[in-house]
């Protein structure tokens, strides 16, 4: 394969492995973060240590940084999870800066001046192998009773207070699924790279991958894949133009949010017996319509 | 002991211009409860006016100083209502806004990265940049401009606030957006006078940033710190906006100062996540209820 | 809604289509077994963006007069370049795409460090030689005692250019006590501040203070401030010239008058306009000395062409540009292997001195650093200094 499409798509895998787990955050239990590359910091500085440091094999040292990106986002949880609104979106802003600024006086791992040599052991297979099992781990969550009862604090906090939903220990689950998804993200991150850098995991960052949830569509497993796939290949594909890309990249995201704030799946999921359905009702529309169409001309 | 005082008057100085930009956060605060993150690229926006004004239509100083700051208010109005007023009309929830506002804020940088160009530019030399002197310390002229302007603009906007008719309203909307709107006051004016104020002011900001550490299109980036600023004041009170940004000016020159420099913004967002912790609605915030 | 979606959907696909299709023509129009293509990368946007676009430009420059006189091994040159936005990501992104999509023969750029030592694995498998441009940084071309194959350079490496800064201020300014403020965020700035101190040290002077900023700041009046308390001889910047405008001008509103020194992060242009007072009487060590008899045809061509003064960057990706051109021309084949081959013999006169390619270092070797002084906004240049 091409190594630039190849490329590409490796970066789409990460991409994806990040905001799914931001999309159980964010899409499925209503949280929103903007301190998930924080927790992709984690991830990827962790693994690294682990397979540089330690010669670690590549997946349990990928995984690991999954386990303690999740460990951190206990605590953070613990703090600030009780937190209405907008003050638990701008808490996680504040930890993914500070984890951020943390990372960038460690000399240990190389300060703000970035980490080089770190080995090149992500390539596409193992990334789609971690995205598939993240995919099918996430769709049998979201269907499992914790699943629905996540939907449930998305759509009624106080009411599933009320039923007897401990909406705490949800939501508290739900973060360190979600964190741990990120880290894993950034382990691959940084074994694909093979450089780390604390820059890379700045605020601009965690925008983007909840711009990728929200254009995907909230409360969506399909419209984050295909969320990340689109968002991160669109770039690319602009890069000729580059200076302009990002003036179309934000209109894009306005222009979502006051058109279509539902995203492109806008909570339906595209499964093989969806796609049957959408399909019979698009053949029934269109006959409809050649029909109307007929008569309008008579 | 001259350190000492001379750090007080880096982070006097500092906060002052952090309190200017604080302060627009807090009012759309106030009334739409969400962070305008487009607000960065607004004040950008105000320094480029202000550069263009000077360099290009070599207009004075003074007539170029309020024609940014009222082009500024301008931009902001114009935002609010491609951004902000169609997901109002939907009764959106509070996180597209900040979402809108975060693809406005990406689509300013670029836009002038695109069609201006990616490099900074200098403001004409106003002011001498010989400093006065007080004893052993000194202090930049464009300082004490800076300060004095702050100063005066925020007294006039606590005055609107407070004392006149139209303050009343704006407070009202604050605190009920529906009751005031059932009480005769037309809601969609008040946020458009909210945001050609934040604008105004954002203009002033963005000038005075511009005069000081020059103009490019990351400008945006550092009103971070402004943000950080009327969160720990309280978000949606400006007297707290003020405050809060004044003391993270001189916790930041101390810090820097004494501890390390390296710590500065680290100390900044510690800050930020201390205070959500322990006090989520900040120094001067009113307690915030669960409107679920 | 639906009729929406299909609306953004179609939106969106078909302004993908226009600008890929746009961004196409400009990339491909000379395609063909008769052309041999050069990617270059560098920051078009950013801080550093105006160094880039010089950068840019030279190129474009240079292989417009190559073809002119008739290109090179019968083939005419031509050149491929992108955005690194000086973002080490973006790099390792375009890296990629001049070596996997564009089958470019050979890389000039980037500028900086940060984004030149996250290539090398890029460039190895692709096998494609790198001929790096103002990236200082050891590590560029060396890592871990080994050198990297496909990365190569033409200026002096940070080491170098941190002792001659600091042996010039003790041996000719006598310097005793140094101050340093550094940005700490950035590659270049931590490794020349690494072998200022220690060289400074070593001959036997005093660092008084060390204090750092992060890339982006703008406001270093706490850092100057507490620097003035220890009062140095002289205050070591080793950062680009923005900062060091912003710098230069609290350092004189807090009323500190010691010596200015720097390294090759300063020349430009934007300084004097914006802290031409205070920059005044400062001292940075160069690669070249601007008023060089050699380099004034070359800046009088650019100056022609693009009716701008150039930038510090142009003198070396021209250098750059004359080392692959030489090293194309002694492979005899457009081959990506060869001109690496070729690219460690090789040894050049350029604008900016000789270029000898170490072998094992892929550095020029033996290069002298010029030393500036900034008199009434002018570069005035002092002596050719090596450090021991």
């Amino acid at each position: 394969m091409n190594t630039y499409i190849e490329g590409i798509l490796i970066l789409a895998g990460i991409n994806l492995m990040a905001v799914l787990g931001l999309s159980l955050l964010t899409g499925f239990t209503g949280l929103f973060s903007f301190g998930h590359a924080g927790f992709m910091a984690i991830g990827g500085y962790t693994s690294a240590m682990l397979s540089v440091k330690f010669n670690c094999p590549f997946i349990p040292a990928v995984l690991a940084g999954g386990l303690v990106a999740s460990f951190f986002s206990m605590i953070i949880g613990k703090l600030t999870l009780n937190l209405k609104g907008d003050y638990f979106c701008i808490a996680t802003l504040g930890f993914g800066e500070a984890i951020r600024l943390i990372l960038d006086n460690v000399q240990y791992f190389g300060g703000a001046r970035g980490w080089p040599g770190i080995p090149n052991s992500t390539n596409i297979w193992n990334v789609l192998a971690f995205n598939i099992i993240a995919v099918l781990f996430l769709a049998n969550l979201i269907r499992s009773r914790h699943g629905r009862n996540l939907i449930a604090i998305r759509e009624e906090e106080l009411a599933s207070q009320v039923i007897g939903i401990n909406v705490f220990k949800h939501k508290m689950i739900s973060l360190m699924i979600s964190a741990a998804y990120a880290g894993i993200a950034g382990g691959l991150m940084a074994h694909y790279m093979t450089f780390l850098q604390p820059k890379m995991f700045s605020l601009v960052k965690s925008t983007e991958l909840t711009i990728i949830v929200i254009f995907g569509g909230l409360g969506s497993i399909s419209g984050s894949v295909l969320g990340a796939l689109i968002l991160t290949a669109l770039p690319e594909f602009l890069r000729s133009v580059s200076q302009w890309r990002l003036v179309f990249y934000g209109l894009a995201v306005i222009f979502i949010m006051i058109s279509r704030p539902e995203g492109l799946m806008g909570g339906y999921e595209l499964t093989p017996s969806s796609l049957k359905k959408l399909l019979i009702r698009f053949k029934n529309r269109s006959q409809g319509k050649v029909k109307g169409l007929e008569g309008g001309n008579k | 002991m001259t350190q000492f005082f001379q750090q007080f008057i880096n982070g006097l100085s500092i906060g002052s211009v952090y309190a200017l930009m604080a302060v627009g956060y807090s009012l759309v605060y106030s009334i739409m409860n969400f962070s305008n993150f487009s607000h960065g690229g607004v004040i950008m926006f105000g320094a480029y006016f202000g550069y263009f004004l000077l360099t290009i239509y070599k207009l004075p100083f003074s007539v170029a100083f309020i024609g940014a700051a009222l082009l500024t208010a301008l931009m902001a109005v114009v935002i609010e209502r491609v951004a902000y007023t169609p997901l109002r009309e939907r009764k959106a929830p509070y996180l597209y806004f900040i979402i809108s506002a975060m693809g406005a804020s990406i689509f300013l940088e670029n836009i002038i990265i695109a069609t201006i160009g990616p490099t900074f530019r200098t403001y004409p030399e106003i002011f001498s940049k010989t400093p006065f002197k007080l004893g052993v310390l000194s202090v930049g002229r464009l300082d004490v401009l800076m300060f004095v302007t702050s100063a005066i603009c925020l007294a006039l906007l606590i005055y609107i606030i407070e004392y006149t008719k139209i303050g009343k309203a704006i407070r009202a909307t604050a605190y009920n957006i529906k009751a005031s709107a059932l009480m005769g006051v037309n809601t969609n004016v008040i946020i458009i006078i909210v945001f050609a104020l934040g604008g105004f002011l954002a203009g002033i900001a963005g000038v005075m940033f511009g005069m000081k550490y020059t103009v490019y299109p990351q400008i945006g980036a550092i009103t971070l710190k402004s943000f950080i600023a009327a969160v720990f004041g309280g978000l949606g009170s400006l007297q707290g906006a003020v405050v809060g940004s004044i003391l993270l000016g001189i916790i930041e020159t101390f810090t820097a100062g004494y501890l390390s420099s390296q710590y500065r913004d680290l100390i900044a967002f510690a800050l930020l996540i201390g205070v959500l912790v322990v006090r989520p609605m900040g120094l001067m915030g009113k307690a915030t209820e669960d409107k679920a | 809604m639906k009729r929406r979606l299909a609306y953004l959907l179609s939106f969106l696909l078909v302004l993908t289509l226009t600008l890929s299709a746009c961004g196409q023509k400009t990339t491909t129009t000379a395609g063909g077994a008769d052309v041999i293509k050069i990617g270059w990368m560098g920051s078009l946007s950013g801080d550093q963006a105006v160094w880039g676009q010089c950068e840019f430009d030279t190129v474009k420059m240079l292989i417009e007069e190559t073809n002119a006189k008739g290109g090179l091994l019968g083939k005419t040159l031509q050149v491929v370049g992108y955005d690194t936005k000086g973002d080490p990501q973006e790099a390792v992104n375009v890296a990629k795409r001049l070596t996997g999509e564009d089958k470019v023969v050979a890389i000039l750029g980037p500028n900086a460090s940060g984004s030149a030592i996250p290539i090398a694995s890029v460039l190895e498998a692709a096998k494609v030689p790198d001929i790096a441009t103002v990236a200082t940084n050891p590590k560029v071309t060396v890592m871990d005692g080994k050198v990297k194959p496909y990365n190569f350079r033409v200026c002096f490496i940070d080491p170098y250019q941190g002792a001659v800064v600091a042996g010039y201020a003790i041996d000719i300014l006598k310097a005793k006590n140094a101050a340093i403020l550094y940005d700490v965020g950035d590659d270049y700035s931590q490794g020349l501040t690494q072998f200022f101190e220690e060289y400074f040290v070593k001959k036997g002077g005093k660092i008084v203070a060390k204090e750092g900023f992060k890339t982006g700041d703008v406001d270093f009046r706490p850092q100057l401030s507490k620097i003035k308390a220890t009062n140095p001889d002289v205050i070591f910047m080793p950062y680009f010239f923005k900062e060091v405008a912003l710098s230069a001008n609290q350092a004189r509103e807090l009323d500190i008058k010691a010596t200015l020194l720097g390294g090759d992060g300063w020349p430009s242009e934007q300084l004097i306009s914006m802290a031409k007072a205070a920059v005044e009487g400062a001292y940075f060590a160069n690669h070249l000395d601007f008023d060089d008899p050699e380099v004034q045809d070359f800046k009088a061509r650019y100056k022609a062409k693009y009716n701008k003064d150039v930038e510090l960057n142009g003198y070396l990706v021209h250098d750059a540009f004359l080392l692959l051109v030489d090293s194309i021309n002694r492979a005899g084949a457009a081959d990506s292997q060869k001109i690496r081959d070729a690219l460690e013999t090789a040894s050049i006169t350029g604008i900016t001195g000789k270029i000898n390619i170490g072998k094992d270092t892929h550095n020029p070797e033996g290069k002298d650093a010029a030393i500036i002084k900034i008199i009434d906004g002018k570069y005035v240049f002092q002596q050719k200094y090596a450090a021991e």
